[in-house]
C-alpha cells in the first residue's frame, strides 16, 4: 500500500512531531503571544543568512546551522527581556516589530548573494512531503529531548505562563523562566519549520491550543484535546492530497484547511456544552 | 492531461516517460508517439528554477519508466528530494532510464571559477540550451537512441518520428534564420540569460539582463545602468517570460523608448504552442522579429 511506503516519512513526520508543537501552543496562546513562532522563525532566517553572507553553503557548513541557532538564543533573550508588562505597549506589538525589522535585515544582508532567495524559501516553506528519514529521526530526537527537559520542570513552566502574578510573589526568576521557555520553544519552530514550513507550524501552534482552549478549562484536557485535533488534521489532510487523485492537493494548505474544519466542529462543540450546563464554568484557566 | 490524470492512463504505454520541463516532454511527445506516455512536471508558466512538489508528482515518479531532466543543474534545487520520495530504481540517478538531456550539448557561459558571488550560476553552464533548434534536434536524437534502448520493440517506430520531427524542424529553420537576416548583431534585454543560445544561433547579441547576477532581483543602480547601456546601443526590445518580472520590464521599456517582448522557453507558455516544441519557437521567433522590426 502505497500510504506505508511512499508516505510513510512524511506520516510518521505528521505523527511524531506535532505533540511538541501542541504543548508550546497553550502556552503561547495563554500568554496572548501568537506571531511570537514567526518572529523567531525570521530570527533564524537572518542567523542564516548572515552566514551565507560570511561565504559560508548552507547543506555543506555548520556555519548556517550554528549562526541560526545563536540568533534563536539572541532572540529568546529579546523577548524575555521584553515581557515587561508595559501599559500601554502590549508584547505582541514588540514582536511584530521583531519580525519585520528581521525580515527586511535579512533581505539586506542577502542583497548581494544569489542564494539568498533559496535559502530563505527553504527555511520558511519546507513541504512535508518531501520529508526525509533522517530529517524526521533527527528532529524527534531533539524534540524528545527538549519535551523532557519541559516535562521535568513544567511546574515551573505552567506557573510562569499561567500565573504570573503568582510566580513574581514567590520570587521565581522570570527572566530567566522565560528565556529557557523562548530558547527551546525557537530550537522547536526553527526545525519544524524546515520540515514543513511556516503554514503547518502556526497552525500546529494555535488550532490545536485554541480548540482545547475551547472546550475545557484544565491544562491536561486541553493539552490531550490539542493532540487528538492535531493528530486528526494532519493524518486526514495527507490522506486527503495523496488519496484524491484528480484534484491534486497540495499536502500542506490540505493541512490547514482540515485544522480550520476541525476549529468549526471543536466550536459546535462548545455551544452544545454552553447550552447544557448554562451555569457558566468557563474563565480562567486551571492547572489541572 | 494533469499529472494526476495521466498517472492513472500511464499503465497502458510501453514507455511511461516523465519529463521535468515542458520542452522535453513535448519532444518526448514527438519522438515517442503513441507508443509513450508523457507526463510533465513543471507548468509553462512556472520558473523551472522553483517547481512545488505536489504528491502527483511523487507518484508520477513513482510508475515512471524513463526520466527526462535537463541535466545542467536547472531542476537541481527539487528533482533530487522529489526522486528520493519516489523511490523507483528505473530512473534513479544513474540508471537507464535517467536521461540527462544536456549530454553531448556544448554548453555557454561553464563558470571559470565556481563562486556564488558571481550570482545563481551553475557549474556546468547555461542550463538553457534548448532555445537553439539545433540542440533540440540533438535532444531529440538522444531520446530516440534511449527509448530504443528500453523498449527495442518500438525502435522503428521511434526512429520514423524522430525523421520527421527532424525534417520538420530543419524546413522551419530556414524560416527562422530568414526572419532574423535583417537583424544581425541587434542587441536585445532579457531578464534572465535565458536566451544565449537563442541569440547565438541567430544572430542576436544577448548581454544585457535586467538582473544584476542570474538570480538576484533587479535593483535601481543596476536597472539604471542597464537603461543607459541600452540608450547607449540603442536596445529596442526586452524579452520577458510569463513568471518573470512584467512590471520591471515595462518601466525599464518605457523610459527606454524600448517595447516589450511577451516569450516563453516552453510550450504551452504561450497560446497554441501546447506540447509542441516547433511551435513555440515559432511564436516566439515571430514575436521577437516583429518586435525588432516595429523598433526600425
Amino acid at each position: 500500500m502505497e500510504l506505508f511506503t511512499l508516505w510513510l516519512w512524511p506520516l510518521l513526520a505528521l505523527i511524531l512531531l506535532p505533540g511538541l508543537l501542541v504543548y508550546f501552543g497553550l502556552h503561547v496562546v495563554e500568554r496572548g503571544i501568537i506571531f511570537v513562532d514567526l518572529a523567531l522563525a525570521q530570527i533564524a532566517a537572518l542567523g542564516i543568512c548572515v552566514a551565507i553572507a560570511l561565504g559560508a553553503h548552507p547543506g555543506h557548513d555548520a556555519l548556517p546551522w550554528v549562526l541560526s541557532v545563536v540568533f534563536t538564543l539572541l532572540g529568546a533573550g529579546l523577548f524575555a527581556w521584553t515581557r515587561f508588562n508595559h501599559p500601554r505597549v502590549p508584547q505582541e506589538s514588540i514582536i511584530g516589530i521583531i519580525y519585520v525589522v528581521s525580515a527586511a535585515a535579512a533581505t539586506l544582508v542577502l542583497s548581494h548573494t544569489a542564494e539568498g532567495d533559496e535559502a530563505l524559501k527553504n527555511l520558511l516553506v519546507g513541504n512535508v512531503l518531501l520529508v526525509t528519514k533522517g530529517e524526521v529521526l533527527r528532529t524527534f530526537g531533539l524534540f524528545a529531548v527538549i519535551g523532557t527537559v519541559h516535562m521535568l520542570l513544567r511546574k515551573r513552566f505552567l506557573l510562569v505562563t499561567f500565573h504570573e502574578q503568582e510566580a513574581k510573589s514567590q520570587g521565581v526568576a522570570l527572566r530567566l523562566w522565560d528565556f529557557l521557555f523562548y530558547a527551546t520553544f525557537g530550537l522547536t519552530v526553527v526545525s519544524f519549520v524546515q520540515i514543513t514550513g511556516v503554514y503547518l507550524v502556526f497552525s500546529y501552534l494555535i488550532v490545536p491550543a485554541v480548540c482545547g482552549a475551547l472546550l475545557s478549562a484544565r491544562i491536561r484536557t486541553r493539552l490531550v484535546i490539542g493532540w487528538l485535533v492535531a493528530l486528526a488534521a494532519g493524518v486526514s489532510g495527507l490522506l486527503l492530497s495523496v488519496k484524491l487523485e484528480t484534484l491534486d492537493l497540495p499536502t500542506g494548505p490540505t493541512i490547514v484547511c482540515c485544522f480550520g474544519a476541525l476549529l468549526i466542529g471543536c466550536a459546535a462543540v462548545m455551544l452544545v456544552q454552553r447550552g447544557r450546563k448554562s451555569d457558566g464554568t468557563t474563565g480562567r484557566s486551571r492547572i489541572a | 492531461m494533469t499529472p494526476a490524470l495521466s498517472a492513472l492512463t500511464l499503465t497502458l504505454a510501453a514507455l511511461r516517460v516523465v519529463a521535468t520541463t515542458p520542452e522535453y516532454g513535448a519532444i518526448a511527445t514527438a519522438v515517442g508517439g503513441d507508443k509513450t506516455t508523457v507526463v510533465t512536471l513543471a507548468k509553462p508558466t512556472e520558473d523551472p528554477h522553483f517547481v512545488d512538489a505536489k504528491p502527483s508528482h511523487i507518484v508520477t515518479l513513482n510508475r515512471a519508466d524513463v526520466l527526462i531532466e535537463g541535466g545542467a543543474e536547472l531542476e537541481v534545487g527539487w528533482l533530487p528530494p522529489l526522486l528520493e520520495g519516489a523511490r523507483n530504481a528505473k530512473i534513479a540517478a544513474g540508471a537507464p532510464g535517467h536521461i540527462r538531456a544536456s549530454e553531448g550539448i556544448q554548453l555557454l557561459d561553464v563558470p571559470a571559477v565556481l563562486d556564488r558571488s558571481q550570482g545563481d550560476v551553475h557549474a556546468a553552464g547555461n542550463p538553457h540550451f534548448m532555445m537553439d533548434p539545433q540542440n533540440a534536434r540533438l535532444v531529440a536524437q538522444h531520446l530516440a537512441d534511449a527509448f530504443c534502448r528500453l523498449d527495442a520493440g518500438g525502435c522503428a517506430g521511434y526512429k520514423a518520428n524522430l525523421t520527421s520531427f527532424q525534417g520538420k524542424l530543419d524546413a522551419k529553420m530556414a524560416d527562422w534564420a530568414a526572419a532574423f537576416a535583417p537583424f544581425k548583431g541587434t542587441p536585445i534585454v532579457t531578464y534572465h540569460p535565458t536566451w544565449r543560445y537563442f541569440a547565438q544561433r541567430f544572430g542576436l547579441v544577448s548581454e544585457l539582463y535586467l538582473e544584476p547576477k542570474p538570480g538576484i532581483p533587479p535593483s535601481p543602480p543596476h536597472l539604471a545602468a542597464v537603461m543607459q547601456t541600452m540608450n547607449e546601443k540603442k536596445v529596442r526590445i526586452v524579452l520577458v517570460e510569463p513568471f518573470q518580472s512584467r512590471k520591471t520590464a515595462e518601466a525599464v521599456a518605457s523610459r527606454t523608448g524600448a517595447t516589450v517582448v511577451d516569450v516563453c522557453q516552453f510550450p504551452g507558455g504561450l497560446p497554441g504552442t501546447q506540447n509542441d516544441y516547433i511551435a513555440l519557437l515559432d511564436a516566439d521567433v515571430k514575436a521577437i522579429a516583429a518586435g525588432l522590426g516595429a523598433a526600425k
